[in-house]
């Protein structure tokens, strides 16, 4: 603590050098200093706090130096009323991200208020590594960049959303010049931070998110599946009433659905193997057909 | 109370600060309920820890002044603590996510948790940009099964099970209901069964509640899938385009293979759940290695059976 405490007293960057003198506790210079310094400054770090390497000033040949900016060490404060902490606190036992200490998040901004002992959680959200950039980048109204279905795009991230057990973005695709989702499981590799955004997000942008088939670059065609009664039930409650075209007296469904990626689609048809079938575009009707005569072949 | 580690506790103390710093004199048993802090440790943790930082050249008037009364405290000169450490982006998620999510299970429209979300989105920077929807099941089911879960009642249950393809009719007594990987599940001891079991709710195509009332079984802490020693194990060759496989199931071993490709090891549950993995996964699955209760002609039989739809 007394590290942390030199390096939010200081206005100039502090070499290692002086850093040892100051904070005291250190060994004599040399390698076993330099360990435990690395060692201390990394566990900093991992608690969020940011420090920050720039030039010692006077020195030459330069040195780096560190500190960290009072500014960017604390937040703004959100002023919780005890009622609100308490509400905070019952909906992060009831719903828990990733491994997050949803306490640790709560002392630092008023307290764990309230008892929620008795209450045992609801889901848990998945955490992905890219969503700490993505969401900073929804944050700060910036851009970023990542491969999503082998291609490289520049998007204004807008909003992510969680559902169907999946967390999405939902930003401008300068690549295709409008706005899409992406599944951000399915990014490859690492999200990289861009310039600010030159777009800005749509007023009453909210509602669901799409469905796999609909996720994708190709010219949109609309399907016609026919659902068999035991199964429409279910297939109603999922795909929205709203995509039911007809309903017939023995209780199977057609559903008018656009297709945008037809890869997912047909893995979607297929998770009711012979409870429902294909009924157009001929087309989709024969990749499908072709699909299945190449397994049972 | 869970215990805290090293970093654990200096990043509490760091937040006991300046909420300390900022009254007149804080109750010792109030800080540990407060700040979910060991209260057995906090005396010493505050004069031995905090009162001990300081900056060059550590006069009084450059270190922490701790001052300890029965069971007040008070803490001077703590300038660069004075406001807590800001969330990390993880940790905003969090609270965000949480409070998302409780709101929308809820239908609130005003209240104490709104209040806290949008003071923290404004805090935060970040208005209306996250969204969460644990999933949906039909609204009338989940109500029954809730005020089964609260009275302890039985349930009667039409239930289809997808990984055998079909379905049953049971008596249910309901423990737990909880979301997992977009979907609600109910946990529950299945009286056909006698055993615990979890069901997803969407599947549930009838419920009754019936007037029998049962003893309670504990929490029903079950996860919503777990397998049995006795259950086939299958290991399948995935292309890398299948990877989704191994994020979308729960597995018992997967290693990378030089083309990118992976091997993994499935254990079967229900035969028809593979076939249709197999079916949708075509190509990009090659069966490696099966136990004997797999049909050895599962793919082509399962093909061939769609297929029939379409002549």
């Amino acid at each position: 603590m007394n590290l942390l405490a030199a390096l939010l007293h200081t206005p100039v960057p502090l070499s290692a050098e002086s850093l040892r003198t100051r904070v005291g506790g250190y060994p004599d210079a040399g390698a076993s200093f330099h360990r435990a310094f690395e060692r201390d400054k990394e566990d900093l770090r991992s608690m969020g706090i940011p420090i920050s390497v720039g030039a010692v000033p006077a020195s030459d040949p330069p040195l780096d130096g560190y500190r960290i900016d009072p500014k960017e060490y604390a937040g703004s404060d959100p002023k919780l009323d005890p009622d609100e902490l308490a509400a905070l606190h019952l909906a992060t036992t009831l719903v828990r991200f990733g491994d997050v200490s949803g306490d640790q998040a709560l002392v630092q901004v008023g307290g764990v208020v309230g008892d929620a002992t008795s209450t045992a959680p609801v889901a848990a959200l998945p955490a992905d590594p890219n969503l700490n950039p993505l969401f900073d980048a929804v944050r700060n109204k910036a851009s970023v960049a990542f491969v999503y279905n082998d291609v490289q795009r520049t998007i204004d991230p807008y909003k992510l959303a969680f559902q169907g057990g999946h967390w999405y973005l939902t930003g401008f695709d300068h690549l295709r010049g409008e706005q899409r989702d992406f599944r951000v499981d399915r990014i490859a590799g690492a999200v990289e931070p861009g310039g600010p955004a030159t777009t800005t997000r749509p007023d009453g942008l909210t509602g669901d998110r799409a469905q796999s088939w609909e996720l994708g670059d190709e010219e949109p065609v609309v399907a016609t599946l026919l659902v068999d009664a035991d199964q429409s039930g279910w297939a109603k409650h999922y795909l929205g009433r709203d995509a039911v075209a007809k309903a017939h007296d023995d209780g199977s469904a057609e559903f008018a659905l656009t297709v945008r990626n037809r890869e997912a689609f047909r893995s979607f048809v297929l998770t009711f193997l012979d409870h429902a079938e294909l009924l157009g575009p001929p087309e989709l009707r024969a990749e499908l057909i072709s699909w299945l005569e190449e397994l049972a072949a | 109370m869970k215990r805290l580690n090293a970093s654990e506790r200096v990043a509490r103390l760091l937040a006991i600060i300046p909420w300390v710093a900022s009254q007149s004199g804080a109750h010792l048993e109030e800080i540990a309920e407060r700040f979910d802090y060991p209260r057995k440790h906090l005396e010493a943790d505050l004069l031995e820890v905090v009162g001990m930082v300081g900056v060059y050249p550590f006069t009084p008037d450059t270190q922490i002044e701790v001052v300890l009364d029965d069971d007040r405290v008070w803490i001077h000169y703590a300038d660069w603590f004075a406001r807590p450490l800001r969330l990390s982006s993880e940790q905003a998620m969090s609270l965000l996510a949480a409070g998302e999510s409780v709101l929308e299970l809820s239908g609130e429209e005003s209240g104490p948790l709104l209040g806290g979300l949008t003071k923290l989105g404004a805090a935060l920077g970040i208005d209306k940009g996250l969204e969460i929807r644990l999933g949906s099941a039909p609204e009338e089911t989940l109500d029954l099964l809730r005020s089964a879960i609260t009275d302890n009642r039985v349930m009667q249950i039409t239930y289809y099970t997808y990984g055998r393809d079909e379905s049953t009719t049971r008596a249910i007594e309901p423990a737990r209901v909880f979301a997992d990987g977009g979907e609600w599940y109910v946990s529950a001891h299945c009286r056909q069964a006698n055993d615990e079991r979890v069901f997803r709710i969407d599947r549930i195509a009838e419920a009754t509640l019936l007037d029998e009332h049962f003893e309670s079984r504990g929490n029903g802490d079950t996860a919503s899938f777990s397998a049995r020693d006795d259950d086939p194990r299958i290991q399948l060759a995935l292309s890398s385009d299948a990877a989704w496989v191994i994020h979308q199931y729960p597995h018992e071993g997967v290693e990378e293979t030089a083309d990118g490709g992976y091997i993994v090891t499935l254990a079967i549950t229900a035969v028809p759940w593979l076939e249709r993995l197999l079916v949708r996964l075509g190509p990009a699955a090659q069966i490696v290695e099966a136990a004997p209760g797999i049909p050895v002609d599962l793919v082509r039989a399962s093909a061939s059976r769609v297929l029939a739809r379409y002549q």
